[in-house]
């Protein structure tokens, strides 16, 4: 077996390696990929060709970012690019309103204005409007979303309900993923990141037109190491009394192949035809839950397709028919032989102008879930069973420029779920600009929107390996359902200066909770079911002011996210929002080949949930990069620090987990990356 | 490590293709707009009535495009194909013949884009076409004033561009709302005595 020193080396002579053939051919890169941008312009929308941040996850469709109907912050491609990161968590816990807690080397919670958990699934994870949450669990597993990060157009952030735009579950926010096309991944990448724990993180991209077709494949390998090699791992247990513990070895290792090529065919000006697939396979090492290790040497398959056709009837007119399917099988050595899940969605949409300054969108969706799980020796029981659900939505919205000034606009959706009932939900907003020049907008908006339990949560059917504590189903299921109501101001004070600042009061009902009966007393034996218990408040605040030019750009930030449980110590089986987060981002090109990029971020801790066992830690954390480019551009050398001012990271005890573990904190990493 | 491997292998054997490096990049951006702008755009009837016509791109004065909008010869807007004609910039000398074709020619434009080589015959060009329902583009300084349409401004190295749509009214060249709203600056005036001629 060779030391962690032999490894390390050996990765530094591959990166060698790549610098010495890649860079010998520099000046030839440089020109293929000055003709390749040369080609994408006339693809560009003008939005594009602006730079201006588009986004589409406040209403389906572009928008410009200071005149959405609900507050957005964009993670643009050079903000991932500059950061060094390789994981989307971390690259969101830089972003006002967003809490993010890791949980040990790869696995992270991840909730917009709080209520998340591991099993959570009030924030709505999309990848290119489709998708990316897991319908047992109603969770996403960030690690294992085949995508790779420098594939990442932006990353739009929707702070609030926006379910009359994406139906039940985007219920606290969205997430929304938006990956590039081909047409603008034309000519080569390589990219190799290695940190002085031997993680490394490697993506290779080819991207190419022809025709009327454009393509890229993209396929990366990533190997995280566990907490011990890196220097951390302790565990600690949730009680007090237990022992034991400290014999625990953290085995949060990671080995995961990811892949993902999507193709464009134009069939003339008007008709385009897109395809994608992409596809993850992981080898994870330990989780504990519950009390033992269920995913002891879990391998997870997770395959993503989709076809779409686009068509521009007129000027007016244009819209989109589109499948998905998303595949999903872990094999586990301890509860379950095997849980998969198959989901099939059909969705079109159609935008059309039927009077002057009045956009509208129609459309819908049917989803068909098909989830199995096959159970393995420990357990007796089938945990969830095997289920078929079935999903349809109908939205309708409408945006009226009812003068140069004000724009008001209308979202209202219906979705049917066959495992509880039919809701609605609605998005209603006015703009309004308060100068002619529109550089300083007002927004008022209310919405509403619900979210289904997931599979686990009506189903839970399983008694612990202690043997004390019988989870049973939940026999009466209703939604949950929240209202908004909000107001904003965007601000461009000057042409460097943008001030943005949202303020929200946000009504949940119907939370759903763990409630624990023991029954007969005394304990120790407890039975454990879900369900809606009562509501809570959430209010709150976040403003933002960025500061740039051309030689940079600043960003300072603040929210304050509040929420109040209608009962003492009422279950949500979720963490509630960190109330103050503050950060700080910045990056300075400190000449065409330097940049300097600096995050910061801060989140206070978070006091106990009864159903979660223990609450979580007030943090800091910085990171520190430096890029130099090289052959005009082609090559970049990139070194950093990612959470300079921890060596470790305190444990989080998440649902379920008697045990916890530190993970480390402070990481020295390097990655080079060519294009070519 | 197999891909990895492959890949360092394969990659340099990919043929490489060689850039136009006599356009800039801004201007580049800039053809992209205009080929952009004509989807956002509606003109008279008696502008854009035959189908079978071509949507005309004139370039006034020293082309500083050079071949950036070879890609739009393949290219069509509103189901009708993209001519790109230029023109040398207004003569000083008395009306020819020659002189009273091109002119005629710059009026059959629907986009002319006014190269900063005519700075100092902005207005005269301008007042040229005025009647002739052509949207009026360029990147001088004041071109708003002077009674252009459109003109590119360049901020935080990006394209930006402004707006005057008392001069689209006059033209009757009718602009969306979607294409005002991405504006850097609508500006409501007519022209200014003071604007360049």
């Amino acid at each position: 077996m060779s030391s962690r020193g032999d490894v390390l080396t050996g990765k530094f002579i591959f990166v060698l390696m790549l610098l010495v053939l890649f860079g010998s051919d520099a000046r030839l890169l440089a020109e293929q990929q000055d003709a390749n941008n040369k080609k994408d312009f006339f693809e560009m929308s003008i939005e594009e060709l602006m730079e201006v941040p588009i986004v589409v996850s406040a209403s389906r469709l572009p928008t410009r970012l200071q005149y959405l109907s609900a507050p957005v912050t964009v993670i643009t491609a050079e903000d991932i690019h500059y950061s060094g990161l390789t994981t989307i968590p971390e690259i969101l816990q830089f972003s006002p309103g967003v809490d993010v807690r890791r949980l040990d080397r790869q696995r992270y919670i991840v909730g917009v204005r709080g209520l998340f958990g591991m099993y959570s699934d009030r924030t709505l994870v999309l990848i290119d409007g489709r998708p990316a949450t897991d319908p047992i669990h109603g969770t996403t597993h960030w690690e294992k979303l085949p995508i790779l990060i420098e594939d990442i157009e932006r990353i739009e952030i929707v702070r609030g309900p926006v379910g009359a735009a994406w139906g039940a579950n985007a219920f606290t926010g969205v997430i929304n993923i938006i990956t590039k096309k081909p047409d603008q991944c034309l000519g080569g990448l390589a990219s190799t990141t290695v940190s002085e724990f031997g993680d490394t993180y490697t993506h290779l991209r080819y991207g190419h037109r022809q025709g009327q077709w454009s393509w890229k494949v993209s396929a990366g390998y990533e190997d995280v190491e566990d907490s011990d090699a890196a220097g951390a791992g302790r565990y600690h247990s949730s009680s007090y009394t237990a022992t034991g513990f400290d014999s625990y070895t953290a085995r949060d290792w990671g080995r995961l192949w990811k892949f993902d090529t999507q193709a464009e065919y134009r069939l003339n000006d008007v008709t385009r035809l897109s395809f994608g697939a992409a596809h993850s396979s992981a080898q994870e090492g330990d989780f504990e839950f519950m009390g033992y290790f269920p995913r002891r040497d879990v391998l997870t398959e997770y395959t993503r397709l989709f076809a779409r056709l686009d068509h521009q009837f007129d000027n007016d007119t244009s819209g989109y028919i589109q499948w998905f399917g998303n595949f999903w099988n872990t094999h586990c050595r301890v509860i379950t032989e095997q849980m998969r899940y198959l989901q099939n969605d059909i969705e079109g949409q159609i935008n059309f102008k039927p009077a002057e300054n009045h956009n509208i969108s129609v459309g819908g969706n049917v989803r068909w879930n098909r989830i199995q799980t096959d159970n393995y020796s420990l357990i007796s029981e089938n945990i969830v069973g095997d289920d078929d659900e079935y999903w349809g939505g109908i939205f309708l919205m409408d945006r009226w420029s009812v003068t140069n000034r004000l724009t008001l606009e209308g979202q209202i959706r219906v979705d049917h779920y066959s495992e509880t009932t039919t809701d609605w939900s609605t998005r209603l907003a006015a703009l309004y600009a308060l100068d002619e020049q529109q550089n300083h907008i007002l927004r008022l908006s209310f919405a509403r929107a619900f979210r289904s339990p997931c599979l686990i949560l009506r189903n839970l059917n399983f008694t612990n390996l202690s043997g004390v504590t019988v989870f049973t189903p939940t026999a009466d299921v209703h939604n949950e359902g929240t209202y908004t109501l909000e107001a904003g101001y965007s601000g461009k004070l000057s042409d460097n200066l943008q001030l943005n600042v949202d303020g929200y009061y946000q009504r949940f009902e119907r939370l759903f909770g763990l409630v624990i009966t023991p029954d007969p007393p005394p304990p120790p034996m407890v039975y454990a079911t879900f369900k809606n218990i009562d509501g809570a408040n959430a209010y709150g605040v976040e403003c933002s002011l960025t500061y740039h030019n051309s030689k940079g750009r600043l960003t300072a930030w603040y929210a304050y996210n509040g929420l109040a449980t209608d009962q003492i110590d009422q279950s949500t089986r979720s963490f509630p929002p960190a109330s103050h987060k503050a950060g700080l981002t910045g990056r300075v090109f400190l000449n065409a080949d330097w940049t300097l990029n600096s995050n910061y971020v801060f989140q206070n801790g978070v006091p106990y949930d009864p159903s979660l066992i223990g609450g979580l830690h007030s943090f800091n954390r910085l990171d520190l990069t430096l890029s130099r480019k090289f052959a005009k551009g082609k090559g970049e050398l990139v070194v950093g620090v990612s959470d300079v001012l921890n060596e470790t990271t305190d444990p989080v005890f998440e649902a379920g987990h008697f045990t916890a573990l530190e993970t480390p904190g402070r990481m020295l990493f390097a990655r080079l990356q060519l294009k070519f | 490590m197999i891909v990895l491997v492959l890949a360092l292998f394969v990659t340099p054997f990919v043929p490489k293709a060689r850039a136009d490096s006599t356009v800039s990049r801004e201007y580049q951006v800039k053809a992209a707009f205009l080929y952009n702008f004509m989807n956002f755009v509606d003109w008279p009837e008696e502008k854009s009535s035959d189908s079978n016509e071509p949507i005309i791109v004139g370039i006034i004065g020293s082309d500083p495009f050079g071949g950036a909008f070879e890609p739009v010869k393949n290219k069509k807007v509103k189901g009708k194909n993209v001519v790109i004609r230029r023109f040398e910039g207004l003569k000083e000398q008395k009306e020819s013949d020659e002189n009273d074709q091109e002119i005629e020619a710059i009026r059959e434009c629907h986009v002319l884009f006014i190269c900063r080589s005519e700075e100092k015959k902005l207005k005269k060009t301008i007042n040229l076409v005025k009647e002739n329902n052509v949207l009026t583009v360029s990147d001088i300084e004041g071109f708003p004033e002077a009674g252009g349409i459109i003109n590119f401004v360049m901020e935080d190295q990006k394209v930006r561009f402004e707006i005057n749509v008392t001069a689209a009214k006059r033209a009757k060249v009718k602009i969306r709302s979607q294409l005002l709203r991405l504006a850097k600056r609508v500006v409501e005036e007519e022209p200014s005595d003071e604007a360049k001629s």
